[in-house]
């Protein structure tokens, strides 16, 4: 349920700016003034999107949105969803596997540092996220760690096959986000950015661990740090049109 | 210098620069996945051994040590405990494993132990099982789970001449760690 309520946050983004008319743009290229464009920008992650064609363990989907609330400042969301299968081992001997699976919302802004010229909408961005993730983690197996084998000789002996779920898991952090976006064609927009995270909260199963989280990646032991990417692309939908504020004269050199 | 700025600011070098941009940054596609995967080394737990110490039957806080002390697995073709040099005359405390698939495991203890000339064991053999439950605990990422026990108890056939075993006490049923004794063995 909460996948959709998210997914619905999101839609709802793009309905508090209707209702706003789009002004004539046709602007002498010369002047002085020229005018920003304001408006919500919708996309997906290509990397989430890619991933499993390289790794089968895992499945992934996340929309980005991003709407300008002024000249260098821009609302900014990202809602998704991932499932993951991981195995680990310790020298080639199976310990355990687990999947991990949830939705994650992130909100926040973004602050654009690039100073564009005439005519140009990149952006190279620096920002905060709030996030939240709701998970589950299935323990598919798990086997019990000795460094004495004398009863298991070949393969540690095995704590349980049958899957044990756990449900009502959650998750909420604080990420650093930098990143580009780009213009490539009009109004459609390539994205990469890169996100340190800082778990601040997590529900955990008994007697297990959340060691990975959809959203936030790995959790480092204690240390509770997440490394995360995104590649986006993603429309841009013009709604209104706003002055920009006059930039300082560049300088010309006295001869 | 005026010139110079109009160039700049002319069509057709925009044109370029925002045919480029897009391709410089297509140059900043990384994988951060493959440099992040755990080289994780398991130091904080493992499934720990039960430690018993032996002691003198009449000094009882003397540890005293078994001569040419042997242990093996009677139901396992008689294998041997691989915790600690066979036959060995020095130790007064060893670690021994049990076996996390059952709630108890057999071991027959052997003092004296030699082989005579049609390599049959000539020691003094005394066979004692030991019960527990286990518990399986989940340590860390790089470990993943263990075994503790609790419960432990100790079962023998007591025959007071031939056994060199005089009496056994348990200090500590419940066994998370290898550090500290948890069985006596008075001899």
């Amino acid at each position: 349920m909460s996948k959709y309520s998210i997914s619905i946050f999101v839609c709802c983004l793009a309905l508090v700016c209707r209702g706003q008319d789009i002004t004539d743009t046709s602007e002498p290229r010369d002047s002085i003034e020229s005018k920003n464009a304001f408006g919500l920008r919708l996309g997906v992650d290509l990397s989430r999107q890619a991933r499993p064609l390289w790794d089968d363990q895992y499945s992934g989907i996340e929309f980005v949105g991003d709407f300008r609330l002024t000249e260098q400042w821009w609302l900014a969301a990202e809602v998704g969803n991932e499932e993951r299968t991981r195995e680990e081992t310790i020298e080639q001997s199976v310990l355990y596997t687990y999947t991990t699976s949830g939705s994650y919302l992130k909100i926040g802004g973004d602050y654009n540092t690039y100073g564009n010229w005439y005519g140009m909408q990149n952006q190279i961005h620096i920002g905060g996220r709030y996030a939240f993730s709701t998970l589950s983690q299935t323990l598919d197996n798990y086997r019990l760690f000795n460094s004495n084998r004398l009863f298991s000789p070949d393969e540690f002996a095995v704590g349980s096959t049958e899957g044990i779920t756990y449900e009502n898991l959650n998750a909420s952090w604080l990420e650093v986000v930098m990143g580009v976006k780009a213009e490539l064609f009009a109004n459609i927009y390539i994205g990469i950015s890169a996100r340190l995270a800082h778990l601040i909260t997590t529900k955990e199963p008994d007697n297990f661990r959340n060691l990975w989280i959809p959203g936030f990646n790995k959790v480092t032991e204690n240390a509770k740090w997440g490394v995360g990417y995104n590649y986006t692309i993603s429309y841009f939908l013009p709604l209104y049109k706003k002055a920009k504020k006059p930039r300082p004269e560049p300088k010309t050199v006295e001869e | 210098m005026l010139k110079m700025w109009y160039f700049y600011k002319s069509d057709s070098f925009l044109k370029g620069v925002r045919r480029l941009f897009p391709i410089l940054f297509l140059g900043l596609w990384i994988f951060p996945y493959s440099a992040c995967e755990k080289d994780d080394i398991c130091v904080e737990g493992d499934t720990p051994l039960l430690v018993i110490g032996f002691f003198d039957v009449e000094d009882t806080i003397t540890p005293k040590a078994v001569p040419s002390l042997r242990i093996t697995l009677p139901d396992l073709e008689n294998t041997l405990v691989n915790t600690f040099s066979d036959r060995s005359s020095t130790l007064d405390s060893i670690g021994i494993p049990l076996n996390t698939q059952t709630t108890s495991t057999r071991f027959t203890f052997i003092t004296n132990s030699a082989d005579d000339a049609e390599m049959v064991e000539t020691g003094n053999q005394d066979i004692l099982d030991f019960t527990y439950t286990t518990r399986e605990r989940f340590v860390s990422r790089a470990c993943g789970f263990v075994a503790n026990y609790a419960d432990l108890d100790t079962v023998r056939t007591v025959n007071a001449e031939e056994d060199w075993i005089k009496r056994i006490t348990i200090v500590d049923t419940l066994i998370e760690r290898s550090n500290g004794i948890h069985v006596k063995i008075f001899h």
